[in-house]
């Protein structure tokens, strides 16, 4: 079984959880140009590697961040947004 | 005027049999399923009561705890925890600023809390709940809870105010451990429209273990 650990609830089965797509830092809508703009919204870098990602404990309706490696499933770790350096 | 009440969410499960039905917070109730005996052996081995008729109140915000404090509520210290206040209610405490208030049969708390003052404090965010609320003991009841959830649940391993959301037969459920009466209890809170799903999967397990469906009445004096 496929476990990930949720920053509030403790480590559970994978099933609990739903992936929320890659966290990317959004360019200021003001600052940036049509061509930045466009490339965050519809451009996804879908190499394997260290990614930083959103994901859901559905039961307990918790969105938090992990730090995952998609090419070796390897969650380094996860953390609630904005509580990166307490991690 | 005709007084409406309101079925619980288990209803349709129960609509095959025929139960000696209660009226309990305006809402049709199961006060025991058959004899006295047949239920004290059922609530004892495994048994399965419907207690969706308690009162709740739900709440949260960032100014939550602080507004259930004002209101003389004794809020549990941390998110994922639970306490039980001087009139029987047991407060659930969520997350950091969600919490889940349900009282006892005759509590009044809820009802006060529903017409406390809200204004005095921003970011104060009532949450109507709708929850089928399950009321699971017996010697076999963890055999019952470890076929439909993969957490241990034993009491090692669910300290004594410690709640727990997770799945159960597949539905998010939040699970805390109490006694009751001076008996050890699980209870389960789910969404009431997994009501009739979560009560014919529970009962087809209690069954086979010998248990089976308990009323209101087996657990509390009405």
């Amino acid at each position: 079984m496929k476990l990930l650990h949720c920053p509030m609830n403790g480590t559970r089965p994978i099933s609990e959880f739903v992936f929320g797509g890659e966290f990317r830092d959004m360019p200021d809508p003001e600052a940036s140009t049509d061509k930045e703009w466009a490339a965050y919204v519809h451009n996804r870098n879908g190499a394997p590697g260290l990614k930083k990602e959103w994901w859901y404990h559905g039961p307990s309706g918790t969105w938090f961040i992990a730090e995952r490696n998609t090419l070796t499933e390897e969650v380094l770790r996860t953390y609630l947004f904005g509580q990166e350096t307490a991690a | 005027m005709q007084m409406i009440s309101k079925p619980t969410p288990i209803a349709y499960a129960l609509k095959d049999i025929s139960p000696k039905m209660g009226l309990l917070n305006g809402m049709d109730v199961v006060m025991s399923f058959g004899d006295d005996v047949t239920e004290s052996k059922n609530r004892q081995l495994l048994g399965i009561c419907d207690v969706s008729c308690l009162s709740r109140f739900a709440i949260k915000g960032p100014s939550a705890a602080q507004w259930l404090e004002l209101n003389k509520i004794k809020i549990p210290p941390t998110a994922n925890s639970w306490n039980q206040q001087k009139s029987g209610a047991l407060v659930l405490r969520l997350g950091n600023s969600e919490f889940l208030i349900e009282d006892q049969p005759e509590g009044k708390l809820c009802a006060a809390l529903n017409v406390a003052d809200r204004k005095a404090l921003t970011g104060l965010y009532k949450v109507e709940r709708s929850d089928v609320a399950l009321l699971l003991s017996g010697s076999q009841v963890l055999s019952l809870l470890s076929e439909l959830c993969t957490l241990d649940l034993r009491e090692k391993a669910l300290g004594e105010n410690a709640l727990v959301m997770t799945q159960v037969a597949g539905i998010s459920a939040t699970i805390i451990r109490q006694s009751l009466n001076n008996e050890p209890v699980y209870r389960l809170w789910c969404d009431g429209t997994y009501g009739a799903f979560m009560w014919d999967t529970m009962l087809e397990i209690a069954v086979e273990h010998g248990g089976g469906a308990v009323g209101l009445s087996s657990h509390y004096k009405l």
